[in-house]
């Protein structure tokens, strides 16, 4: 491992060991001046006061108090006129639905109180997901509520906008349909069945439609390729818990590719290390060009440019078979040793081996298909029985929609719930050629691209107010059911197509008609498939209590058949150009489709950690000395002019570890033209820069220029830097390491401190090792933690005299966090956001420092700084149980529970930040603004990306928060509380049944969201429980052991399973 | 939490206000007692008598009983409401002429004292003089705690000492004339105006002033926003001592939340139902009150059934339905002739009372829920479960919300402070023997078994932690 770092590492701004990295961990938590804040002259200048303001104020002050002290509103007490027996008022009612958006999926519980839908759980009874979620499904909560939601159905001709009832417009939309020659229903994947049998109703209503499938970011070309290779054209079911090596051909697939939380929950079950001795782990090698979610996560990674995907498949496939397809002059020589040997891997592994890749080129899915067959893989890890119906889109057929549309064959399209003018592969095109379609139909949920050029809006429920069912995987169902009534004037999209359809089984006088008719589906379809029930009505209860029903799969596969001289022909082949770019789905907003989300557009990227937006991803030079430059000398948060084909997109730069040389990536999905007010006008589209190969989108280019620096961005909203635990910097004068937090504290004296206790240098942020290396670094650790044990045990208070009769009674919380498990996707992130009512700043709050994120991801790199490991440390109050947090607050409202929890009492905190400054974790979170308008002047209110209310501040959006939850005002520090609400909850419950606490009783937000099962709570105390077991564990060890905070938070040891015959 | 914030600071300004206003505004009101002849007209006499002793019930309306037996020795009163039969048989005039009129006989209570016919006698006539309690914050008069009132003697106090310093301070003068007339010094003698215009006794009343004024302020400041005793009108003239007293319904059986719940709950119309299916004219108010709960579900008391499609029934509609119940049940009550001259003037005026109760701006029909006056508020940052205390801890309702059962108009019983919490977790003990959730906290357990420990309070538990009740 050459050029290998001692330590672990954040960023390029951290291994330069600039000075001015100094300042920066000085403004660790910046207040810049209000007029700074407020970035308007003339709201500052109205801010300056005279006697006269001032006496004025007084009487208005003096008034308005003696009419306050007066009178206390009356509060009203309303109850039910008839309550139903289901819900109790101040109890949470969970119902099993389903989230699906597109082909994303996930089974769900959802937490309603008092009949508004707050939270959204995993459902642990789905074979596919058990229990984890993703924070896509986390947020589906957030976009019930969103301001931007079309409320009644519209008619818009002629610049004039009428909102009509449901009955006029079916009429209407009757008549269009009734004279149309030509109909097209445009949509994304559809995994229901039911909502198939509609279409076709529709369909054979009016049989001059047709529908047209696309996905957003199109996996067609795995479909098209299992359809030469094994005539059935489906994604298959991948199982990579069977697998021992994972070669992945830039496929994201613990972040955005087809089934992430599916994956991530099979790929964590084999990382999971328990025990020091003989211990097994697979081995992931990540074959890209950018650094995915996926490939951070990877033990090795293949740098190869973008359009060499193909040709590093076709040598692998050259590898694995023996077959020469010529593919070896072509690939770069580094690739081409590492990938040999990652062959003869395979080759050992055969049958317990994977081999993935996202290439949207089906040449190149039919090799990776030949690999897989030749490596005896199907049937163990990759089959059909249970194949995917998660993606089904076809470019195909929205090249031929496009060459209709400009024809103008077609008299009405209908827009399913998808935006193809934004995120469709011909999105430009198509935007002019709809023009010539007389009726454009949208059964639309929000204002977007798409819905803005149609002429008839059907404003659709959303997922959480409608019916449904799923059939994610063949055999493998869900059901969706509603958990509000209708917020607007909305219907579902398959019940106005039954309405327009004329169906006949569509019977009017129920109250809910869909239902009705999903019912009646599954009455005719799946009551015989069970012979459990024998009536429907308790197949159907049991069924949607559940939330899901598993039946037998079945495959149509047939034996690998494929003309591979062909295919091998067919590949992509590699570019001489000198730059190129690599586009990639977030692992937040997807393609736009969940942009108008708030808490999802905060949401650092998992690798970058940059909120708010897109950015160009540069890769860092390094010269073998100390300085780490990025592509054309930029540096973090420079704007630069990206050029692809005619196309010139500004964007900030930021230098991204692991990027192949003569490479840049951007993310899809941002640039709205048309949305609502979080995603519209964030960041910049790139969608029309994508290049296109035999019909199928190519989601790289090579026609790219990068311009020199244009300047900072001036809300450069990256987390990267804030929050930092001893990131180290040069001193100038001296020239010695010293850690930047520190000297930002006590400038000058930075390393006086070094080599004693509780010195900042050398600190224990992140241990890791690989597996050849396990016992020893346990070892190793072991004996480290006990010298720093032995160190703490040398103070006037040992925390050992007093720890045992505080807490060997009663409960002790702890928080056991996996690393091996945590692949950094951000689930648990919004989960204590939407649990715990934390609310969203906007960009630029952001980017002076002031985000509110409770829990936080970081992300570190360790080793080889041209293509380094990464690890992923989620971190939120630690609880320390003799906190120096506590210790400095002046008036208490910081303290500690008998039960080890470290208290915030807001309605104590008057604001001073002493407990921010004093957090060695720096977890604590201050509210600079009024974020929820629980202020009342308006001085105080933020403003978030121009709007004049911040987000959460009206009253719809208000109705996600959690009643259990004080929503804090301006001028608190707040922080995570172990989920304190669910502890007592907990408690109550394990009280009033008379019985022990249990783990089941308690979960906090963060581990219930978890898709790996990486985190764990519970009582330290109780010997039986889960967590006592992980706290117990050689490889655990405390961040930051040696200041004598005694955290109540434990992470175990990062190991990977790098294989370095492929570094050389 | 940030409106208390916000208000916090206008409302302390506020209170120094009011302090400094207020300061020698002390209130002056006093109660007679009647509390055992409460009872005991509660235990004998309120099964047949109306409480609110204006109306006829199964017995007359016992308003001005004493003013009609007064042309009759007291004795003759005593003996009719010991046992009325004896005195019929006596062939008492007045005793005959009241058997004639009401045809029946009253239960004979041969027990009861002089002492106690006297009480009732005194109850009764406050009763019937005493006005329906004013609702109103912190307004109630007769609540449940009466207090004997010492500020009259406080008053004589401060006078008397007024005095005695004035003629100490004469005294001293003089003493001083004296001793300066021995030395032969000359002595000024002060005048009374002109020692209390004295730059000493200025800022001595200036001090006392500040003193008293910042005292009012600070504990007018705490009690801000607290609502001790708090009555607020209410839609419908709900009695809790009919219901909880009279007919010892359950507390759970209608707030059927406090056993699982954070809220107690208001029963639901559904709930009220129940019993009103059945009981469909009021004791005290007859068919005024009730009837809004029919008005709220959707019930037709005419015909014993409930409305169908009452959500799209008209308003006028509603008000025919309702309208034709208070007629009959006035003619049956006053009879045809009296409908017939104010029938329709008191039928209008009970649906316009119904009206005026059951909406408000948002609501504007009669229909649906029942929007009642919440009396206890806690701030939004304050965590409190019912059924914590009510299941777990096994804490009597009447601990926190007084004796309900006696309540005609429910007000806030406890100030619902943090103090009056904090006091309670300091001295409740948690049920600890019996429940197998504290079998962790073995120490305890240790400590009660040796003998070391009489008990777990709240407190031993952790009951005074700050995110027990705020997260």
């Amino acid at each position: 491992m050459k050029n290998s770092q001692q330590g672990i590492w954040i960023g390029a701004k951290d291994l330069n060991r600039d000075e001015a990295f100094i300042l920066e961990a000085q403004n660790e938590i910046q207040n810049p001046s209000l007029i700074d804040q407020l970035g308007n002259k003339q709201v500052a200048e109205g801010l300056e006061s005279n006697r006269r303001d001032f006496l004025k104020y007084l009487g208005f002050g003096v008034g308005a108090a003696t009419l306050a002290g007066c009178d206390i509103p009356v509060k009203r007490a309303i109850p039910y006129v008839i309550k139903p027996d289901e819900i109790v008022p101040g109890v949470a009612t969970y119902y099993a639905s389903t989230y699906m958006s597109g082909g994303d999926y996930c089974p769900v519980l959802v937490k309603t109180r008092e009949g508004r839908p707050i939270k959204i759980e995993g459902n642990a009874l789905s074979s596919i997901t058990n229990g984890g979620t993703s924070a896509r499904a986390q947020a589906h909560v957030l976009s019930l509520y969103d301001t931007n939601r079309y409320k009644k159905p519209q008619i818009i001709s002629e610049q004039e906008t009428k909102h009509v009832s449901w009955l006029d417009f079916d009429s209407a939309i009757k008549s269009v349909l009734k004279s149309s020659l030509a109909t097209r229903i445009v949509t994304n994947t559809i995994m229901s069945p039911t909502a198939k049998k509609v279409i076709a109703e529709f369909t054979a209503a009016h049989p001059n439609t047709k529908v047209v499938t696309y996905d957003p970011v199109s996996s067609a070309a795995i479909l098209e390729a299992n359809a030469q290779s094994f005539g059935d054209r489906t994604i298959p079911d991948y199982r990579f818990d069977n697998a021992n090596v994972i070669v992945s051909f830039n496929a994201d697939f613990l972040g955005t590719w087809i089934s992430p939380i599916e994956y991530a929950n099979q790929y964590a079950s084999k990382r999971k290390i328990k025990g020091v001795k003989n211990v097994k782990m697979s081995r992931h090698i990540q074959v890209e060009s950018h650094m995915s979610m996926t490939g951070s996560n990877a033990d090795n990674r293949i740098l190869v440019k973008p359009s060499e995907q193909g040709v590093a498949i076709a040598y692998l496939y050259e590898q694995i078979t023996g077959t020469n397809v010529s593919a070896s002059s072509r690939l770069n020589s580094k690739a081409k040793a590492a990938l040999s040997k990652v062959a003869s891997q395979l080759k050992k592994s055969a049958g317990s081996s994977l081999v993935v890749s996202a290439s949207n080129n089906v040449n190149e899915q039919v090799l990776v298909n030949a690999i897989n067959t030749t490596l005896g893989n199907y049937g163990h890890t990759i089959s059909f029985v249970h194949a995917s119906n998660q993606r089904q889109g076809s470019e195909k057929e929205m090249t031929s929609l496009l060459a209709e549309l400009k024809g103008g064959k077609v008299d009405t399209l209908i827009f399913m719930e998808c935006n193809p003018l934004y995120n469709s592969s011909v999105a430009a095109e198509m935007t002019k050629a709809v023009e010539k379609v007389k009726n454009r139909i949208g059964l639309s949920y929000s204002k977007d691209e798409t819905s803005s050029i149609c002429n008839y809006i059907a404003p659709l429920h959303h997922g959480l107010e409608s019916w449904g069912d799923v059939e994610a995987k063949r055999g493998i169902y869900s059901l969706i059911q509603p958990t509000i009534s209708p917020l607007f004037d909305t219907r579902q999209g398959e019940e106005s197509l039954l309405v327009w359809a004329g169906s006949g089984a569509y019977v009017a006088g129920f109250e809910q008609k869909y239902m009705n008719y999903l019912k009646n589906n599954w009455k005719a379809s799946y009551f015989a498939t069970q012979d459990k029930y024998l009536g429907f009505q308790s197949f159907w209860d049991s069924v949607l209590h559940d939330g899901v029903y598993n039946t037998v799969g079945y495959s149509t596969a047939t034996d690998f058949r494929a003309d591979l001289s062909a295919a091998a022909r067919g590949i992509s082949s590699p570019s001489s150009s000198e730059l190129e770019v690599q586009f990639y789905e977030p692992v937040t907003v997807g393609n736009g489709q969940f942009g108008d989300n708030p808490w999802l557009q905060e949401m650092p990227d998992p690798v970058t950690r940059y909120t708010w937006g897109n950015f160009i991803a540069v890769p860092v030079n390094f010269d073998g000395e100390k300085s780490f430059k990025g592509l054309n000398n930029l540096v973090d948060g420079e704007l630069v002019d990206v050029t692809v084909g005619d196309k010139t997109y500004r964007l900030p730069a930021i230098q991204q570890f692991g990027i192949m040389a003569g490479t840049v990536a951007i993310a899809l999905g941002y640039g709205r033209s048309s949305g609502g007010f979080a995603s519209k006008g964030i960041g910049k589209d790139v969608n029309g820069s994508l290049g296109s190969s035999n019909g199928m989108t190519q989601y790289f280019s090579d026609s790219v220029s990068v311009s020199n620096s244009k300047g900072k961005e001036d809300e450069y909203s990256s987390v990267q830097y804030h929050h930092t635990m001893g990131v180290t910097a040069i001193e100038t004068k001296t020239g010695k390491t010293i850690n930047a937090d520190e000297a930002a504290l006590a400038p000058g004296y930075g390393n006086v401190f070094q080599g004693f206790q509780g010195s900042l240098t050398e600190r224990t942020v992140i241990r890791h090792t690989d597996l050849d290396h396990l016992e020893e670094a346990v070892d190793h650790l072991q004996h480290e933690r006990a010298h720093h044990q032995k160190l703490n045990g040398h103070t006037l208070y040992p925390f050992g005299q007093y720890s045992d009769e505080k807490y060997s009674q009663g409960h002790h919380w702890g928080l056991h966090v996996d690393l091996n498990a945590c692949i950094g996707c951000g689930a648990c992130t919004i989960a204590c956001m939407a649990e715990n009512n934390v609310p969203v700043v906007g960009k630029s709050k952001v980017s002076i420092h002031q985000e509110m994120a409770w829990l936080r991801i970081d992300r570190y790199f360790y080793g080889d700084v041209e293509n380094p490991n990464t690890v992923y440390q989620p971190l939120m109050c630690q609880h320390c149980d003799n906190a120096p947090c506590e210790n400095v607050c002046p008036v208490n409202a910081t303290n500690h529970s008998s039960e080890g929890l470290n208290q915030m009492a807001y309605n104590r905190c008057v604001g001073t930040r002493y407990c921010a400054n004093n957090c060695p974790y720096k977890v604590r979170r201050y509210n600079w603004s009024d974020y929820t308008t629980a202020d009342i002047f308006p001085a105080n209110q933020v403003e978030v990306n121009g709007e004049e209310t911040p987000y959460g501040a009206d009253n719809l959006t208000r109705m996600v928060l959690n009643p259990d939850v004080t929503v804090r005002s301006r001028g608190v520090i707040e922080k995570c509380s172990f989920c304190v609400q669910r502890i007592q909850e907990g408690k109550l419950t394990a009280k009033s049944e008379q019985r022990r606490l249990q783990d089941e009783d308690v979960k906090t937000a963060c581990q219930t969201s978890c898709p790996t099962g990486a985190i764990t709570f519970g009582d330290r105390n109780n010997k039986k429980g889960e967590l006592y077991e992980k706290f117990h564990s050689p490889l655990n060890y405390i961040v930051l052991e040696e200041v004598n905070v005694q955290s109540s938070v434990q992470y175990t040891m990062k190991v990977n399973n790098r294989d370095k015959t492929l570094d050389a | 939490m940030a409106r208390n914030e916000s208000n916090m600071i206008q409302k302390i300004s506020s209170a120094f206000i009011l302090g400094v206003v207020l300061f020698f505004t002390a209130s002056l009101s006093a109660q007679p007692t009647v509390e055992s002849g409460k009872t005991l007209f509660r235990n004998y006499c309120a099964t047949c008598h109306d409480k609110t002793m204006t109306r006829d019930a199964t017995g007359p309306s016992l308003a001005g009983a004493e003013e009609r037996w007064s042309e009759f020795p007291r004795e003759d009163l005593y003996g009719w409401i010991r046992n009325s039969q004896a005195l019929i048989a006596s062939g008492h005039p007045r005793a005959i002429t009241l058997f004639k009129k009401w045809n029946s006989v009253m239960t004979a209570w041969p027990n009861l004292t002089d002492e106690d016919l006297e009480s009732i006698i005194l109850y009764i006539n406050d009763a019937s003089i005493a006005k329906t309690p004013i609702a109103g914050q912190g307004n109630r008069g007769s609540g449940a705690v009466e207090k004997s009132d010492n500020t009259v003697l406080y008053y004589g106090l401060f006078t008397l000492l007024g005095i005695l310093s004035l003629i100490l301070m004469r005294f001293i003068g003089s003493l001083n004339e004296i001793a300066a007339a021995q030395d032969g010094t000359s002595y000024e003698r002060k005048s009374l105006l002109q020692k209390l215009t004295s730059k000493k006794f200025i800022s001595f009343l200036i001090f006392v002033f500040v003193l008293i004024a910042g005292y009012n302020t600070v504990t007018r400041a705490i009690n801000l926003g607290r609502q001790q005793n708090y009555a607020p009108e209410q839609p419908i003239k709900f009695s809790h001592e009919t219901h909880a007293g009279l007919n010892k319904i359950d507390c759970q059986y209608c707030h059927d939340g406090a056993r699982r719940s954070k809220h107690s709950l208001i029963p639901s119309t559904n709930t009220c139902m129940n019993c009103h299916k059945a009981i469909t004219v009021g004791s005290k108010y007859g068919t005024q009150e009730i009837s809004k709960i029919y008005a709220s579900i959707g019930y037709d008391p005419n015909t014993s059934k409930y409305i169908e499609n009452y959500e799209k029934m008209s308003d006028e509609d509603i008000k025919t339905i309702f309208k034709k119940w208070f007629a009959t049940n006035y003619i049956q009550d006053k009879g045809q002739e009296a409908f017939i001259r104010k029938g329709e003037e008191a039928i209008t005026g009970q649906w316009e009372n119904m009206v005026t109760s059951l909406t408000n701006e948002q609501k504007k029909s009669v229909r649906g829920p029942i929007e009642w006056g919440r009396i206890h508020n806690l701030p939004d940052h304050v965590y409190f479960n019912h059924a914590q205390h009510v299941v777990v801890g096994k804490v009597e309702c009447q601990t926190c919300h007084g004796k309900v059962e006696e309540m005609e108009v429910v007000h806030q019983f406890a100030p619902l402070s943090m103090g009056w919490c904090i006091n309670c977790h300091r001295q409740t003990e948690v049920q600890f023997s019996n429940n197998e959730y504290y079998a962790t906290y073995e120490n305890y357990h240790e400590e009660l078994a040796k003998g070391d420990r009489d008990g777990v309070t709240v407190e031993d538990i952790g009951g005074l932690e700050c995110q027990k009740c705020h997260y």
